[in-house]
């Protein structure tokens, strides 16, 4: 059984395509990121999942069964747009969600407790969601999300916001749900987040799906063409137009996208040749980053 | 059904608690009650303090005319009026007036009569007094010296008689309402009474509407309305929202009307227990000025609240919101403004009409009510009515509610509006 298993999808406003046949599989227990430049449909494809959207022709299955109310209550979400009732206290907004999501009130009340505590925000129960810092209110939003022990998780740019501290916090309970059997589905725009914890993506562009599958497949069928070097020194060597076919500066680290059949050697003698001092040169994969910009423009070609 | 009941508990319980409501929920009660006291305590200072006078008679011997119609006496058996004296064509009527006026400045008199010289041509008295706006001794010593004029006027034309003031004792007119359940007197507080009844089912329904309307955008505004539409569907929310406020509504009713009904039926008992011998205005109401006022403020505000609602879910801001609450709210405020035409010809076809009309029949049917009631059946077809077209604007809303809470940015043309209503 996939945990969404999703085909033929599409959903239309007025004249608007916002998802054009849409296949999207996802296997229960991974964590799936679902990428796209904005406005490429993935808050329709998410709104599919949980039900608050119908789509005008495909099916949407959650865990087994067709996409209803009663699917609404196996998935918990954190929307990139955070928000909550400001006046009222934060356990009382917390037991009322996980409720909402089918908990007895005894339950609910349970669960928040023991939230509450594992991420530090115990004393902070009684107080308004308005009194507390935006770090804070994420927490608690995060909660709201995970509370009614869903077995499947809608993070919806999950980190932003967060302090190193925090977003180590979150990720830690993210690794830790997955071991449990969570599924979670991660959409975001930052690349090495994806990089670093997806199992599988999917990259949709203009309501279509462009690029799906394993992560490290698609890494893979790209081939190891990237040159990511750390130097001190004149950059002239790079100017080979007949190997490098793109450059990426970020400052300490340039990355170089190297011509089909170009030899790596040739750029590394040219650097001994002119006297740079390399600190790192290493043949990697293309960055996802890359992959999504290439995918993303092509279609805009 | 369970996550409908979710709703309604949290609505209720957060507006419950907030001061606003606690404070409007007891304040009224507490003023009504304070003007109870209040009135009671003026009717019996009225009859406490006997009254002292003096009369400064220009034009002579018109005094003990005047104190034979001030015959009022006191609940221990003293007149109410006493003439202190009675300065018949003084030498210097300068003086005497300078004199009569330190009196009543330094509290020996409570006030002086100054009757013109040519008073019987038509020129005007002058009573004088610390306190100028004493309606009733102002009315009762005008009335006596009128008397005493016409008196004057008789006799010097050759006309005698004897107990003049019995002649032109004046007929008061009483007014009584006849209704269904027999005949009460009519006091001026009825008036009072149907107005404050009016008045209270406008302003709720508009602050209850306006609430309503408020608690969509506020979901809506922080976005918590995008983790509610992944847990409930949006027709069970909206349906929890206004049954929540509604319950809100519906407890400040209850003890708004226990207080009324307590107040008519022991204010008086309780007030002479305290001051006995007082007399206690009559304030009792009938309990159809307490049912129907909650039923139709619950017809209205199920009609209300639901547009409001529509409003709140098609807007992402309190400026748009402003904007466009304007129509809606101007509807129930003519409705309150036009009680003058219910109050003028209660059966006229104006007033029927404007009864059974859904949007204004909550308000001016329970004030056609309290002024004369209507056949039943049109109070039921008044119901009805605005049942009736309540199911269809809840229809109507729930579907510009459910796309509307989802959608952010430019609020929705008219033709849009319409496409919402098609979509799924």
């Amino acid at each position: 059984m996939e945990a969404i298993a999703a085909d033929h999808v599409t959903k239309r406003f007025d004249t608007v395509v916002a998802v054009s046949d849409l296949n999207l599989h996802i296997e229960q227990g991974a964590v799936f990121g679902l990428l796209g430049p904005n406005g490429a449909g993935k808050t329709t494809t998410l709104r599919m999942i949980m039900h608050i959207l119908v789509p005008d022709e495909g099916s949407v299955q959650v865990l087994g069964q067709p996409a209803s109310d009663r699917t609404q209550d196996l998935i918990g979400y954190l929307p990139e747009e955070r928000g909550l009732y400001n006046r009222m206290k934060v356990r009382e907004v917390l037991i009322f969600l996980a409720a909402l999501k089918g908990l007895t009130e005894a339950e609910a009340a349970v669960r928040v407790n023991e939230w509450l505590e594992r991420l530090g925000l115990a004393d902070w129960s009684g107080k308004k969601i308005s009194e507390l810092s935006k770090g804070m209110q994420q927490k608690v939003q995060f909660i709201a999300a995970v509370a009614h022990q869903p077995p499947l998780l809608i993070l919806d740019e999950p980190f932003a916001g967060l302090d190193p501290v925090n977003a180590t916090l979150i990720k830690d309970i993210m690794l830790d749900l997955r071991q449990k059997g969570v599924t979670i589905i991660l959409s975001t725009h930052r690349m090495e987040q994806v990089e670093m914890m997806c199992d599988a993506i999917c990259l949709i562009n203009h309501g279509r799906s462009v690029l799906a599958g394993d992560l490290r497949a698609i890494k893979k069928s790209y081939g190891k063409n990237t040159l990511r070097i750390e130097y001190t020194g004149e950059d002239n060597f790079l100017d080979q137009p007949d190997l490098v076919e793109k450059l990426n500066h970020y400052g300490a680290v340039v990355e170089v996208k190297l011509r089909p059949g170009a030899d790596p050697q040739e750029i590394l003698k040219a650097a001994v040749a002119r006297g740079v001092r390399l600190t790192r040169f290493e043949l990697v994969e293309p960055p996802l980053h890359d992959i999504f910009i290439e995918k993303v423009s092509e279609a805009h070609a | 059904m369970r996550k409908i009941w979710l709703v309604i508990k949290r609505e209720y319980l957060t507006r419950v608690r907030t001061r606003v409501f606690i404070l409007s929920t007891v304040g009224l009660p507490l003023f009504s009650i304070g003007i109870f006291a209040f009135t009671m305590a003026l009717a019996e200072r009225k009859t406490d303090h006997p009254v002292r006078i003096s009369i400064l008679d220009n034009l002579g011997g018109l005094a003990p005319q005047i104190l034979l119609s001030l015959d009022e006496k006191l609940p221990d058996g003293q007149p109410r009026f006493q003439l202190v004296r009675d300065w018949d064509r003084p030498a210097s009527a300068k003086e005497a007036y300078q004199e009569l006026t330190r009196q009543v400045r330094d509290s020996q008199l409570d006030g002086f009569l100054e009757v013109p010289k040519d008073i019987l041509s038509g020129k005007d008295a002058t009573l004088h007094t610390r306190n100028g706006s004493d309606y009733q001794t102002d009315r009762t010593i005008g009335r006596a010296l009128n008397n005493a004029v016409i008196e004057r006027r008789l006799t010097d034309r050759g006309i005698h008689i004897d107990d003049l003031s019995n002649v032109m004792r004046r007929t008061e007119l009483t007014l009584v309402k006849v209704t269904k359940n027999g005949e009460s007197e009519e006091n001026g507080q009825s008036v009072l009474v149907q107005l404050s009844i009016v008045m209270v089912l406008y302003i709720t329904l508009l602050v209850y509407g306006v609430m309503t309307m408020r608690s969509v955008l506020e979901e809506k505004t922080s976005r918590i309305v995008e983790i509610l539409a992944s847990s409930i569907r949006p027709v069970h929310l909206l349906t929890g929202k206004i049954l929540g406020v509604a319950a809100v509504g519906l407890t400040q009713y209850l003890i708004w009307m226990t207080t009324a009904a307590l107040v008519s039926t022991y204010g008086a008992a309780v007030g002479s227990a305290f001051r006995p011998g007082a007399q206690a205005p009559n304030f009792h109401l009938p309990i159809s000025y307490l049912v129907y006022p909650v039923i139709f403020f619950l017809a209205g505000y199920f009609l209300y609240a639901s547009l409001y609602a529509a409003i709140g879910s098609m807007v992402s801001s309190e400026e748009e919101l402003q904007q466009l609450q304007m129509p809606v709210t101007l509807v129930i405020v003519s409705c309150f403004i036009l009680y003058p035409l219910i109050q003028r010809a209660p059966n006229s076809p104006l007033a029927v009409g404007l009864t059974l009309f859904p949007f204004s029949s909550p308000i001016l049917m329970v004030f056609r009510i309290t002024v004369q009631t209507p056949p039943f059946w049109q109070i039921a077809l008044s119901l009805a009515i605005c049942a009736a077209t309540t199911v269809g604007v809840v229809w109507l809303a729930a579907r510009i509610y459910r796309v509307g809470i989802l959608m952010y940015g430019k609020r929705p043309s008219l033709v849009e509006l319409l496409r919402w209503l098609r979509y799924t």
